[in-house]
């Protein structure tokens, strides 16, 4: 590393006033009580154990994070492993929980080459293997004995499961299946930890039985030596080269040239071929299914809501840092203003800030209705219970919640990933000119997020399954069935209240602004019923009007989440009035900012005027933003994102802002190791190395 | 080595197969489209003779850039530099030729701003005997330089800088001094490891005449500082200068930090074409026209502007080839056995991407149209008329905000079109991403400048209204009186243009839009004397109105006065027009009934373009050595080249990991227990 600076530098300070004064300035104009908000969001046991691991985790050289932005990608691949390998073995060490495992995963801030064995791998050995392969693979595996990965995507096929090219043909002779890639496009691809570091893979495969296709299943595959680690015979396995981002994960390619697997490889608690009969055993959908993807879900809508945080706590601390231009209308000896002070910047922040509180609600809403089904699930089929004679429609009510929710959490999953990796940039972009450096933290968060935008499913894709239930529902509606979920219940009422109009009052009452969304959903959904219905017209030319209807409907669900937990008495038991207050603000500036930017949809469907949405444009939201700018700085402080885990000299808790981005730049450095020679006649490059060099 | 995957095919219809048909089914002439676009000045024959140059040059393969450290990765950007600089003079080529073959190798150069800033900063602003004194050095690259203005903590606003600049009299020298850390010099490209020279900007202090212990600042100013030993390429005593670390791109440019402690510099140091120091009396003569100063930043941001529409094809060029040749689920309401659709056919991809397409156009006129006017100016001022000045400030600004913003976007935009592929490194898009980014921020923030047109406008708007019924001293004039006029005028507020059937309506709604802004902007600051930062929001929405209008005008005006496109591409062309207006027509100066059909508008003039989209694309002629990009690819053997890369070209798959947690070895029969990773921590 390069030398550091001489002692007139490490003198300097960054003219005044300071960034740790302005941060504190900001922080003494708030009441904001951070600490039981913390509490509130992330629960007291949460924060406890973050800060153990934090201070486990920190001092270790292996987990140091200066060089992550500078390094080769083979070299940062090693690092990655080395990090993943020091981690399991603390957990070892100190008996984490899952939880913990994950919590410091997290904290070191990149996906590591063994993230798909810890996750899909064990969850799919678990969930789809009979207790015979849990005690031939799923035991072997918690133990890392083997490590695996879930092979699902192709070079030529993504969300589409059904156009899988990779088939698994039953040999009734012996009793084994024969994997196989009939093109290249069958390539397995992007399969995270598969590249360099798996031994086993669940590969998914179409199944084909006496010439007949029975669709994609799940097979326990081994594909590399335990010993040498090399692929065996008939295998072609590597890593897919560099990416966006995601550079510390080695997604791979998989292809296989008629290769045997026994009978048992096949994960069978769900379907099955008979090995006597060579039937094909059907599975009985289960409804555990839903749950888990679900829940999934809303992990990534709670997620997204914490990806979004970082970027915005970093931008809202630089920016009450960072000084540009002096005030038009201020003296002019007045010192150039905090950035955050321009409406430009707040109307940029602000609303996310709204929305990361917004995404962390709706994620929860989400899990609570999750849990209180499973649980509901769980009472039912217990005997007591079952005696007690409980009635069909209370069991089925929770049902069809569970169904709706996991019908219409598509489209949150695509609001959500779209809302946070779109924040990102925008938070990237709202800090200038340095905003643009790898130290500002947020790039390098963006370029890894970004995938969540494609997987479980690509965005734009999702949306069609949302707007398929609507128009389900709406037919249902239409024929007069009773309305039980809440999707049906706001059809209802539009269908209800049409012709009377809406006349919701969004400017003054907060469920208000709950019903306009819900009557703006209603009002699409009847809409592209009739385009679908009436007209025939086709399901490819109706796919942008169910793109935006999707997106109504998923942020409907995210105002109706934000307004129920902040009037929930969880909150007003959790927060003093005055935060509880802002809760509100925050909420109405989330809704009524979605309402401005979706101003034609709301006012087509006659849920607000005109003088409504100009009203909310030219008054309502800047008063939101001045009501709201005074607390920026102890919202985000709320969130307790670790200076290590944010890494970013912008975001610093503190405000050192400057001297943390000069330190990185003179002294972590290694550009500043090589001293070149400048003049193109001379073909050496540098004057302090061999003449020889790697290139 | 060969290997069983060496005869494996993609499934059917391939890349090729699907790639010919869309060829086919188009009568669009890219030859001629592609002459049209970029032959006028003999950009495609320079592209074609200089491509096979640079393609057989093994230090310009592509192959591995990706998976470099960022020293290594620094490296071969300043060897290639230097290689393409030797190639000059080999081949002879002329700046334009050289800057041909830069634009193919793709890297941003770290001499960039030895070729742009550093020697259009001495031009400008040096006198003609420093002139005389400096330009022989940088022409013959004896002296290597960079430009130095923003700070640490000091970007946009230029009068905020730090670094302080002191005339001593007694030595007759400036003495440049950082009296805080972000007085640093920060983001400077060339400078970080490359220049020898800076054009350094600092606040000019000058003696008070009437109590001389005190110095009065006259702003900032550019004075030209060697930094580095000519022989040893050290740092001069008293300055402190690096490299400024990784960044989301630029990796082959080494932006730069500088500090400067008590660094004295001669008296003829100073640039001092407009602004002079007196060396005897330490007195200070004032420029006749300050805004010179600004005078190459308006000069870049003009670039910019014409630039973003070959950045913007080059992302819409991978974006519809891959999504011609990408299939995905069969279409619902069609045949369940047949293939899967190609993704260009799902209204929800075209939305993305054809827009987008029909933006590279609108970008092409605009960038022309700010070129003309560029120059004009320039001739003007030349021959000492600054009128033109303000308003070539003023269209610079909101067009680079704009045009920048739209490239920006567009890239990302077409990037996750593609899905999963998109994310990988075949895309083509992940430097081109990176190293664009960095546009709407850097020579003016985006959101930032676009106060420079509102107060422009603004102004324009309070002389209109002063005298509405004179004639209009320019067009803008003009319209803005014609709009005073009308609101005088009972009943004639609500006036509607029937966009969907009149191109000229079109522009006229746009104009009539931003003309309508800027006078309500006119209301609230000059009227009701509203507070200027409660109206930035405001501000920064008329600018755009603004630049819009200026964008939908030039593409109608281009069209319309065009006499030598042939019908099939005219008529395209149209169709591209009013997408790219309606798609982003935001405006209530039309009914509500034509509001509620903008809709399918939209769709259908979609729908017509995208039987064209392969060949528009096509024509914009982007060999695919600058595309690196396996989706991209002019023959549509996407799969092949995916495979190729990850499988034959890929360094990782050359290691094999030792996967045991409990064992600290990475690479296996390394055997040094992991100790070699950590060893460089």
């Amino acid at each position: 590393m390069p030398t550091p600076p001489p002692d007139w530098v490490k003198a300097l300070k960054p003219s005044g006033p300071q960034g740790s004064e302005l941060l504190q300035q900001e922080r003494a104009q708030s009441n904001v009580d951070v600490e039981r908000l913390s509490e509130l969001l992330h629960t007291k046991e949460t924060l406890e154990r973050r800060a153990s691991l934090l201070a486990l985790l920190q001092p270790e050289k292996v987990f140091d994070k200066s060089q992550n932005h500078t390094l080769g990608r083979v070299e940062r691949l090693q690092r990655s492993l080395a990090k993943a390998k020091r981690l399991q073995q603390l957990a070892e060490e100190h008996k984490w929980s899952m939880q913990e495992l994950h919590a410091a995963n997290d904290l070191i801030g990149e996906p590591t080459p063994y993230g798909l064995h810890a996750s899909m791998f064990l969850v799919t050995l678990r969930e789809q293997g009979t207790p015979e392969q849990h005690r031939l693979f799923l035991e072997r595996a918690e133990k890392y004995e083997i490590i695996g990965c879930y092979a699902q995507t192709e070079l030529g096929h993504g969300s589409n499961v059904r156009g899988l090219e990779t088939t698994a043909t039953w040999n009734s002779n012996d009793k084994t299946f024969t994997i196989n890639s009939p093109t290249l496009t069958a390539s397995k691809w992007w399969i995270g930890s598969l590249g360099r570091t798996a031994n086993h893979a669940v590969v998914m495969a179409q199944l084909l039985i006496d010439g007949k296709n029975y669709g994609p299943h799940p097979f326990v595959v081994q594909v590399r030596d335990l010993e040498t680690h090399q692929p065996l015979d008939n295998v072609y396995v590597g890593d897919i080269g560099p990416k966006f981002g995601y550079n510390t994960m080695d997604n791979g390619f998989l292809l296989f040239n008629n290769v045997k697997i026994p009978h048992v490889n096949m994960l069978a608690r769900f379907c099955q071929v008979d090995k006597e009969t060579n039937q094909y055993a059907k599975p009985a959908m289960p409804s555990l299914v839903f749950g888990t993807m679900t829940w999934v879900r809303a992990n990534i809508v709670l997620d997204a809501g914490g990806v979004l945080a970082r970027g915005v706590t970093i931008a809202t601390r630089y920016c009450a840092v960072r000084r540009q231009f002096q005030d038009r209308d201020a003296d002019p000896h007045a010192g150039e203003t905090q950035v955050l002070n321009y409406k430009m910047v707040q109307v940029r922040l602000l609303p996310l800030l709204a929305s990361m509180y917004a995404l962390h609600f709706t994620g929860r809403g989400m899990m609570r209705l999750y849990e209180e089904n499973q649980s509901r699930m769980k009472a039912a089929s217990s005997p007591d219970q079952e005696s007690r004679g409980a009635g069909p429609e209370q069991l089925r009510a929770g049902a069809n919640l569970l169904a709706d929710l996991h019908a219409t959490s598509c489209g949150l999953k695509a609001l959500a990933s779209t809302t946070a990796g779109e924040g990102l940039e925008i938070c990237r972009r709202a800090c200038g000119g340095h905003g643009y450096s790898s130290y500002s933290g947020i790039g390098p968060a963006y370029a890894d997020y970004l995938p969540t935008l494609t997987w479980e499913g690509d965005n734009y894709m999702l949306t069609q399954q949302v707007a398929r239930y609507l128009l389900k529902s709406a037919r249902a509606v239409l024929a007069g069935k009773p309305a039980r979920n809440d999707t049906s219940q706001i059809l209802q009422a539009y269908l209800d209240r049409r012709d009377k109009g809406a006349s919701f009052d969004v400017l003054d009452e907060d469920k208000d602004i709950v019903a306009a969304f819900g009557w703006r959903t209603a009002h699409l959904t009847f809409e592209a019923l009739k385009h679908r219905d009436a007209e025939q017209r086709s399901w490819n030319s109706l796919l942008v009007d169910f793109w935006r209807l999707s997106t109504a409907h998923s942020q409907y669900l995210m105002v109706k989440n934000f307004y129920e937990a902040v009037s929930s008495p969880e909150l007003s038991a959790a927060l003093d009035p005055e935060t509880k207050g802002l809760m509100h603000q925050l909420f109405r500036l989330f809704s009524l900012h979605t309402l401005e930017r979706e101003a034609a949809e709301f006012f087509s469907s006659g849920a607000v005027t005109v003088r409504q949405i100009t009203l909310t444009r030219t008054t309502a939201v800047l008063k939101l933003l001045d009501d709201i700018r005074p607390h920026a700085v102890r919202l985000v402080d709320a969130w307790a994102i670790p200076d290590w885990h944010l890494d970013s000299s912008l975001g610093r808790y503190d405000g050192k802002v400057y001297e943390d981005l000069f330190r990185r730049a003179s002294e972590e450095n290694p550009v500043n190791d090589l001293v070149f020679d400048p003049y193109p006649w001379n073909s050496a490059l540098l004057k302090n190395e061999p003449a020889k060099s790697k290139l | 080595m060969p290997d069983f995957t060496d005869n494996l095919r993609p499934s059917q219809p391939d890349g090729p197969t699907t790639l010919g048909r869309e060829r086919q089914q188009s009568n669009i002439a890219t030859e001629e489209l592609g002459q049209y676009l970029l032959g006028s000045d003999g950009f495609l024959e320079r592209q074609a003779r200089i491509l096979p140059i640079i393609e057989q040059e093994p230090l310009f393969s592509k192959e591995q850039q990706q998976n470099l450290s960022r020293p290594e990765r620094f490296k071969l950007g300043v060897a290639r530099a230097k290689l393409l600089r030797r190639m000059k003079d080999t081949h002879k080529w002329s700046y334009l030729e050289y800057q041909m073959a830069e634009y193919l190798v793709d890297d941003v150069s770290p001499y960039f701003l030895h070729m742009e800033m550093f020697i259009t900063t001495i031009r400008e602003q040096a006198s003609e005997e420093q002139q005389a004194y400096w330009l022989p050095l940088i022409e013959s690259w004896k002296i290597i330089g960079a430009y130095a203005q923003t700070e640490l903590g000091h970007g946009s606003n230029v009068r905020g800088l730090e670094l302080e600049a002191r005339w001593d009299s007694r030595t007759k020298e400036f003495v440049l001094h950082s009296p805080t850390l972000t007085a640093s010099k920060w983001w400077n490209g060339s400078l970080g490891r490359l220049a020898n020279h800076a054009i350094v900007v600092a606040q000019l202090l000058l003696p008070d005449p009437s109590s001389l212990d005190q110095y009065i600042s006259h702003g900032p100013h550019p004075f030209i500082v060697q930094v580095r030993d000519m022989k040893t390429h050290q740092p001069l005593n008293g300055i402190v200068v690096g490299d400024i670390g990784p960044k989301y791109g630029y990796i082959t440019m080494d932006n730069a930090y500088m500090l400067f402690d008590q660094f004295r510099i001669p008296h003829t140091a100073m640039l001092s074409r407009y602004s002079k120091v007196d060396p005897k009396t330490g007195t200070y003569t004032k420029p006749e026209q300050p805004a010179l100063i600004y005078g190459s930043l308006t000069y870049v941001r003009s670039n910019m502007v014409h630039r973003a529409r070959l950045v913007l094809a080059r992302a819409a060029t991978v974006a519809v080839r891959y999504s011609s040749v990408r299939r995905q689920f069969q279409d619902r309401d069609g045949d369940k056995k047949g293939p899967e659709m190609s993704v260009l056919d799902y209204p929800t991809v075209q939305i993305r991407i054809l827009p987008l397409l029909a933006t590279t156009f609108a970008l092409h006129y605009t960038g022309l149209a700010m070129q003309a006017v560029y120059k004009k100016a320039r001739r003007d001022i030349e021959k000492g008329d600054f009128r033109s000045l303000a308003h070539m400030h003023s269209m610079s600004s909101g067009l680079k905000s704009l045009c920048t913003i739209l490239a920006a976007d567009g890239i990302e935009t077409c990037r996750r079109a593609m899905g999963g592929h998109g994310f990988g490194g075949g895309s083509g898009l992940i430097q081109v991403n990176n190293d664009y980014l960095s546009k709407p921020t850097v020579e003016g923030d985006n959101w930032m400048i676009t106060q420079q047109v509102a107060a422009y406008v603004i102004k324009r708007m309070t002389a209109a209204v002063k005298s509405p019924d004179t004639a209009g001293v320019d067009e803008t004039d003009a319209r803005f009186k014609e709009f005073i006029r009308n609101k005088r005028r009972p009943g004639s507020e609500k006036q509607t243009y029937d966009i969907l059937n009149s191109d000229f309506h079109i522009v006229k709604s746009f104009e009539l839009r931003a003309t309508a802004m800027a006078y309500e902007a006119y209301e609230q600051r000059v009227i009701k004397e509203r507070n200027w930062n409660s109206l930035l929001i405001q501000l920064h929405k008329l600018s755009r109105a603004q630049s819009e209008s200026i964008i939908v005008a030039t593409f109608f005006d281009a069209l319309s006065n065009d006499k030598a496109l042939s019908e099939p591409i005219k008529t395209v062309l149209w169709d591209c027009y009013r997408l790219f207006a309606l798609y982003i027509f935001r405006t209530n100066a039309v009914s509500q009934a034509d509001l509620n059909s903008l809709a399918s508008r939209v769709q259908e003039l979609m729908a017509r373009i995208r039987p064209h989209a392969v060949k528009l694309v096509d024509s914009w002629m982007i060999p695919d050595y600058l595309l690196d990009s396996a989706l991209g690819r002019y023959d549509g053997h996407v799969y092949e080249d995916l495979f190729n890369r990850a499988h034959r070209l890929n360094p990782l798959n050359r290691i094999t990991f030792n996967p045991n947690y409990w064992e600290d070895e990475i690479v296996k029969g390394s055997g040094h227990n992991g100790r070699g990773i950590l060893s460089k921590l």
